[in-house]
């Protein structure tokens, strides 16, 4: 009887001692390693340069940025709190119409997402950028 | 003396099967969410935007700061870097996005000319990094 269990034990225990270490050493590892963090951003589109993309003009809600921050709407020159507005009612009249903002080499970044953002929020689904000739 | 054997072992083994159960379950959750995101090794200012969102699968972070350096993977790196370096990080992770932290007062023709690199590079996924306005 005492044999039969002895046996018995022997069979059914495999020693997982360093599969646990590899284990622990792989959570450990990971636990290490993981970054949660993820960025916020905004999307941007920028045309590519093949001319096949090129929009009729009618279609297109120009928003043109100059080296000193000038937002100008349409050849209308706006502040960056009216943009949003302005674009809304560009949209109004052409609703399949895609923003497009031209940007000065020398303006911020910051204007750029800033005037990005205000279009997407009057509705705009597409935004892309563009960058002034030099 | 066999009643002194089978106390004993019930003392020594303590199941550990349980424990493994939630070892494993972290580990297959960690495993699945990690994702090694490079740092840039510099903290711009990030404008702030009303319809930013968490950008999923930004794993490659690329800089700007206020003068127009471009940043990458805790070094300095130049304009003509950019493309291959973007081309090895899409080879270690072929899903991922790239995201733009540039500085507010970056000039936007350092952030196009860098879009138009990373979109060689094979990447058309770009990010410009923004703070969540209002609310945080």
């Amino acid at each position: 009887m005492r044999r039969r269990i002895a046996t018995h034990g022997e069979e059914a225990e495999i020693n997982i001692t360093p599969m646990l270490d590899i284990v622990f050493i792989m959570l450990i590892f990971f636990i290490v390693t993981t970054s949660f963090v993820k960025e916020v951003g905004i999307d941007v589109n920028r045309p590519s340069n093949a001319p096949v993309t090129e929009q009729k003009i009618s279609e297109v809600i120009a928003i043109r940025i100059d080296e000193t921050g000038i937002i100008s709407v349409q050849n209308r020159e706006v502040d960056i709190r009216a943009v949003r507005a302005n674009i809304e009612s560009e949209l109004a009249t052409k609703p399949e119409a895609s923003v497009v903002v031209i940007s000065d080499r020398d303006a911020d970044a910051g204007l750029l997402v800033r005037v990005i953002d205000q279009a997407r929020v009057a509705g705009a689904e597409k935004v892309s950028l563009a960058a002034m000739a030099r | 003396m066999a009643r002194r054997h089978a106390a004993q072992q019930e003392e020594t083994e303590i199941n550990i099967t349980p424990m493994l159960d939630i070892v494993f379950i972290m580990l297959i959750f960690f495993i699945v969410t990690t994702s090694f995101i490079k740092e840039t090794g510099i903290d711009p200012n990030r404008p702030e935007a009303e319809t930013a969102y968490k950008q999923e699968r930004g794993n490659i972070l690329i800089a700007i700061n206020s003068v127009g350096d471009i940043w990458m993977n805790k070094r300095k790196v130049e304009l003509a870097q950019v493309r291959q370096m973007v081309e090895q990080a899409k080879n270690e992770s072929p899903e991922s996005s790239v995201v733009i932290i540039a500085d507010e007062k970056a000039a936007t023709g350092v952030l196009i000319d860098l879009m138009d690199q990373i979109r060689m590079g094979g990447v058309s996924n770009i990010a410009v990094a923004a703070e969540q306005a209002g609310g945080g």
